[in-house]
């Protein structure tokens, strides 16, 4: 152990040790995105032949210097000339990526407007009205929390078969319009906003519409984007439920092209990167734009974001 | 007159208000589960509906037959799931720990670990199949696939599960540390008596989530795995989907899966409910 009697020192040094040792951790976490972006801009056979490094060929100096000397490269292989979004374009063109990608913000966009709307109603009714079998109503309403989407994805398919929407743009919405933590949620945030303002509207002869609309929506913002931000992604990123709803590739997300792509045959890897990477941006894009809200939110509730 | 707040009368309207909502989610859930138990009485295809009444033959099926992989994917997925909590806990906790007493970036750091939360489960196996298959091809053997399924698993987690902690930690007042300090306790004696006891609800609250999160484990074992090599990484939640959705006609026994990995999950959930109302979140 370091001096004892110099605490403030001390706690520099470890400090620094942290760091290191956080910064070390960051590097795994970010090896994998750097993979997947190098694999991205490979062709395929850059790819087949060399599946370790992060840099594509083309950007290597090395192989640079070879090829100006003459030598044996990669760079000499077909496609070492190819535009470097290659892959990108490809999987637009030939993979109907975009859209994969149109109706994961179809299916994510639509989710969230109609479940923060559906929720929030419910939740100004929990919150600030009186009514008979309140408390039943609500404590049946946490209880669905208990039930784990694994255990539910069979059960939740019957139904949407009985009602005919197996394959159908509404049978990937519809169990998502509603949800028991969001009511949960903003019912939390409701409550704290004080009475004063309602008491007020309502001797201006304001209904409980109105009062919910023009009062209690604009003060709960940041809980409202919140609770959008993370619906949004978890309807982005679902799999599993579209996988068993969908069959007509037309109506695929991302999430299920993308292992669509996987089954093919003689899968198409760099080609597979791309669609990857441009299923990822946006998400991150978001996150990068409101971090404060999701981490926030996050550590208020221990939020789940798949 | 509506001139008197209505806190104490009885207002109709709200049933329409919360009638969205608790049809939808009703429907969803307890509905759901009701009708895949009348399911899981009868042989039952999804095309052709309801076939002959069966009884509890689908269970018995699952637990009994000696072909079954219920138990064998039962098995998987509790050795998944232990990996992961091992996993989860012992990159998270330390990981929250840095983070508060590095010197530098600790906004930039809960933001790189926290990119495989928002990054779809899809992409991250599509790209850990290769990541993988660098380091001795794990996947590739039976020994070792499904502790590479759990390390993926892991990498997934930790960062969100740092986050959680992070949170925790920083409710615990510095005063604790001080008066620690001046009774001269050091690092780990101050680890083990003040941060592990106080943190108590955040590891109950973690360890429980990532038990029934890690039961659910599938889309690794999708994408990466198929199951194999030779069933090791066949785990429930794959079972459930392939019998109800790949295999003709077996959307009974599907069903009756489903509500025995629910049955397995039951004590967890019931703990889970139990952190979730003692959670400062709930009424104050």
């Amino acid at each position: 152990m370091k001096t004892p009697d110099n605490p403030i020192r001390q706690k520099r040094l470890v400090g620094l040790w942290a760091f290191v040792i956080m910064s070390l951790g960051a590097v795994v976490m970010v090896y994998p995105y750097a993979y997947m972006v190098g694999a991205s801009l490979k062709t395929r056979k850059e790819f087949a032949t060399d599946k370790r490094s992060l840099i594509p060929p083309r950007f290597q100096i090395g192989e640079r210097l070879k090829h100006m000397r003459g030598e044996d490269s990669a760079l000499a292989w077909e496609g070492a000339d190819w535009p470097v979004l290659k892959n990108y374009v490809d999987g637009i063109v030939y993979g109907q990526v975009d859209v994969f990608l149109l109706n994961s913000l179809i299916y994510a966009g639509v989710v969230t407007v109609i479940q923060l709307t559906v929720n929030a109603l419910a939740a100004y009714a929990f919150a600030r009205m009186t009514f008979r079998g309140q408390g039943v109503l609500f404590s049946l309403l946490l209880a669905t929390m208990m039930l784990p989407a694994a255990v539910l994805l069979v059960p939740q398919f019957l139904v949407v078969n009985a009602l005919g929407l197996v394959d159908s743009f509404w049978g990937v919405v519809l169990p998502g319009f509603a949800g028991a933590f969001g009511v949960f949620l903003l019912r939390q945030f409701f409550m704290n906003i004080p009475g004063e303002l309602e008491h007020a509207a309502r001797l201006d002869g304001c209904g409980s519409l109105r009062i919910f609309w023009h009062i209690i929506l604009p003060l709960s913002k940041p809980a409202l984007i919140t609770l959008g931000l993370f619906t949004f992604m978890a309807g982005w990123n679902s799999f599993i439920w579209p996988l068993v709803v969908l069959s007509d590739q037309a109506y695929y997300p991302l999430t299920v092209g993308l292992s669509l792509f996987r089954e093919e045959s003689g899968a198409d890897w760099p080609r597979i990167f791309a669609a990857s990477v441009m299923g990822s941006l946006p998400l991150i894009a978001m996150f990068l734009l409101a971090q404060r809200y999701l981490i926030g939110g996050i550590s208020l509730s221990g939020m789940k974001a798949q | 007159m509506a001139t008197r707040a209505g806190r104490h009368r009885n207002q109709p309207i709200a049933y329409l208000y919360i009638a969205p909502a608790f049809v939808i989610v009703m429907v969803f859930s307890f509905v759901s589960m009701g009708l895949s138990f009348y399911v899981s009485l009868h042989d039952w295809d999804p095309l052709r509906g309801r076939g002959e009444y069966v009884g509890l033959a689908n269970y018995a099926r699952a637990v009994a037959e000696p072909s079954s992989v219920f138990w064998l994917s039962l098995r998987n997925t509790t050795t998944y799931v232990v990996m992961a909590v091992i996993g989860v806990l012992c990159t998270s906790l330390p990981l929250a720990m840095l983070c508060r007493r590095s010197r530098y970036g600790q906004a930039l750091f809960r933001t790189l670990y926290f990119l495989p939360s928002i990054t779809p489960m899809v992409v991250i196996a599509l790209v850990w199949i290769w990541l993988l298959q660098q380091w001795g091809g794990l996947l590739d053997r039976p020994e070792t696939a499904l502790l590479a399924i759990a390390i993926v698993g892991v990498w997934q987690a930790s960062g969100y599960n740092m986050l959680l902690f992070l949170a925790g930690l920083s409710d615990i007042p510095q005063d604790f540390y001080d008066a620690a300090r001046v009774d001269g306790a050091n690092r780990l004696q101050e680890f083990w008596h003040i941060t592990i006891p106080l943190l108590r609800n955040t590891l109950v609250f973690v360890t429980v989530m990532v038990i029934i999160g890690a039961f659910q484990v599938f889309t690794q074992a999708y994408i990466m795995t198929r199951g194999g090599p030779e069933r090791s990484t066949e785990v429930v939640a794959f079972q459930v989907f392939k019998n109800a959705f790949s295999y003709a006609g077996q959307m009974g026994y599907a069903s009756a899966m489903a509500w025995l990995l629910f049955a397995v999950l039951f004590v967890f959930i019931m703990i889970q409910m139990r952190v979730f109302r003692s959670r400062r979140i709930y009424d104050e």
